[in-house]
């Protein structure tokens, strides 16, 4: 259970950063260079997959009528971290999408 | 009121936003300090003890107490332990009218509990501003319609919402205040717009009355019969007639396995052959707040006498609404969920006040502007640091009370409050002599001192306590890490306050 909420606020903040990195002037702030049109399109993508992945976890967790309260605060609160960390940290603010595979990985072998 | 619609909307927002953002603030707070309502009422009364009872075992000795204590009483009311609130509660007399005993659910002996508002206060206050109820109703409804306002202006006069869904740009003044209170009302707006209007619906009775007036000749209690909210008739005579009381503890486990946990019973007329047992579901075994509603036994046979009401469409739609304000359901995890998002709310409130002045700032700071307008300058920024920093110091100035008032003290609730709107306006005082800038650090450090020192009053081997001490230490560290800022921030007081704007304070 606890997991799966991790796993839901995880992938909440992933979204929103693929939506934000999806974002020329996002993209630029972290990598200071353009971002080619075909990552841009990528990184929505996988931005709005990973929001819908969210929402699913949540789903598991607190049944379809309570869960899009969960999913819609966690998609705020990990957007509004997220902004908080771009301008001070912004490697840092990409790098935590790293803690999904981490996740995946701990949900295959546990 | 300005030409163009924007400017009237921006006119609108910036008045409306300040003039009443101060009390918005305040019922902001007070309202997610009462997420955990019931985790700050057992902080707040240390003598009760942590002790793992089933339900079962609690009801047992509750009804023995009463039993030995009030065998005539007409009325029986049973608080069980739950996970949120750990005690054991029996009354005589209505509910909700207060008063009752606390037990040690170990022994089911009566223990001294001091008397405190708790966290029910902060409940209370967020509803009515403390005011006699039904004022108190009127008033926050009012501001929760500026408030709507105010989210509403706000949307219309931001008018790159997407562009800068993301934007952040710290260390700029004004700017930077002006980004962060963007970012955090439009993220959360979700949040925003769903707690104000729900927050509307709760009452909606008492606002536009209208409906039951026509309907049923403003007979609230024909409406509510209506919905299937009837009540079971008492059998008058039955009433007298002396019968023994059926076990509780089956018809527990059969109210369990319909609703979920049980909060607590009550049993009328006890020890009659009219007794009735009345089993209460706890709040948020779903989203419909469930408040009212009970299963009823039969106190001698202990047959199941009705059900809890299903609702119709209509008034299913206004307890979803009322159950998403109240924020029971789900656990613990969506109770942080609403706890951060109250947080960052109030932040978003506090971060637009400061920015009115921070606009204002380097116009009417300066010796040449206008007297007047210097002097009502000074009184927002008075305000703002009365309302904003006073009003959390407040707040854990409450809980301190609670802690070091003398337990033998006569109507201590009532000092508890007093002590809350005592140190609220000494606040104000102290934000009227000193500067600004030294008020903010002298009030918002002194908030940080006081709630990294929630720990120091011990009881941390309970979970809850532990859990409000440690919470508290947390926000203490961020109230410093802000008060830090504000102090270290460019000397020039003009457009950079506080350099950056505040991440997670408040």
């Amino acid at each position: 259970m606890m997991t799966l909420i991790a796993g839901g606020a995880l992938f909440a903040y992933a979204g929103m950063l693929g939506l934000c990195q999806g974002l020329e002037r996002h993209y630029k702030q972290v990598w200071q260079r353009a971002c080619p049109q075909s990552l841009r399109v990528v990184l929505r993508g996988a931005g709005w997959l990973a929001l819908m992945i969210s929402l699913l976890l949540c789903a598991q967790v607190w049944g379809w009528a309570m869960a899009p309260v969960a999913w819609l605060a966690m998609m705020s609160l990990g957007a509004m971290l997220l902004v908080v960390l771009l301008p001070y940290w912004p490697r840092l603010a990409v790098g935590l999408a790293g803690l999904v595979p981490v996740w995946g990985l701990l949900q295959l072998f546990a | 009121m300005k030409n163009t619609f924007t400017q009237s909307m921006a006119w609108l927002h910036t008045w409306g936003g300040l003039i009443f953002g101060w009390l918005l603030f305040a019922i902001f707070v007070t309202g997610t300090l009462a997420v955990f309502d019931k985790e700050l009422n057992h902080w707040m009364q240390p003598e009760i003890p942590t002790s793992e009872v089933t339900q079962a075992d609690a009801a047992r000795r509750a009804i023995a107490y009463l039993q030995t204590h009030e065998p005539q009483a007409g009325n029986w009311g049973v608080s069980l332990p739950t996970d949120r609130s750990p005690g054991l509660r029996v009354s005589t007399g209505e509910r909700r009218h207060g008063g009752g005993v606390q037990l040690d659910p170990q022994t089911g002996e009566a223990i001294e509990v001091r008397d405190s508002v708790g966290g029910n206060f902060f409940f209370r206050f967020h509803f009515t501003l403390d005011l006699p109820r039904n004022w108190g109703i009127f008033v926050v409804g009012a501001l929760a319609l500026v408030m709507l306002a105010a989210l509403v202006t706000g949307i219309v006069i931001h008018k790159k919402i997407f562009k800068e869904f993301f934007t952040f740009r710290p260390n700029k003044g004004q700017r930077s205040w002006l980004d962060f209170h963007n970012a955090s009302a439009v993220l959360l707006l979700p949040f925003h717009l769903m707690i104000t209007y729900t927050g509307l619906v709760i009452f909606m009775l008492i606002y536009i009355p209208a409906g039951v007036d026509a309907l049923f000749a403003g007979d609230n209690r024909a409406y509510f019969k209506a919905q299937g909210n009837a009540r079971l008739e008492q059998p008058r005579g039955m009433a007298r007639q002396p019968a023994e009381l059926a076990d509780v503890v089956p018809l527990l486990a059969q109210a369990q396995a319909r609703l979920g946990p049980i909060a607590g019973f009550n049993i009328r007329n006890p020890n009659t052959a009219g007794a009735r047992i009345e089993v209460r579901p706890e709040l948020g075994n779903r989203i419909a707040l469930s408040k009212g509603q009970a299963m009823v036994f039969d106190g001698v046979s202990g047959q199941l006498l009705s059900d809890v009401t299903e609702w119709r469409a209509a008034p299913l739609t206004q307890r979803v609404m009322v159950g998403l304000h109240f924020a029971q359901f789900g656990g613990y995890p969506m109770r942080w969920l609403y706890f951060v998002c109250g947080v960052i709310s109030c932040v978003m409130i506090a971060s637009g006040l400061v920015l009115f002045c921070v606009k204002r700032g380097r116009k009417y700071a300066s010796a040449s502007a206008q007297l007047s307008a210097r002097r009502w300058y000074r009184v927002a920024e008075v305000c703002n640091v009365g309302f904003v920093a006073g009003l959390l110091l407040a707040c854990v100035g409450l809980l301190w009370a609670s802690r070091l008032l003398p337990v033998e003290l006569v109507q201590r609730e009532a000092w508890e409050v007093r002590a809350f709107f005592g140190v609220w306006l000494l606040a104000l005082l102290h934000a009227g002599i000193r500067p600004a800038r030294r008020a903010w650090v002298e009030q918002l450090g002194l908030t940080a001192l006081l709630c990294m020192g929630l720990g120091l009053f011990g009881g941390l081997e309970d979970a809850l306590r532990l859990g409000v001490a440690a919470c508290a230490l947390v926000l203490g560290v961020l109230l410093g890490v802000v008060a830090w800022r504000v102090q270290n921030a460019e000397p020039a007081p003009l457009a950079r306050k506080a350099g950056r704007s505040v991440e997670a304070g408040a």
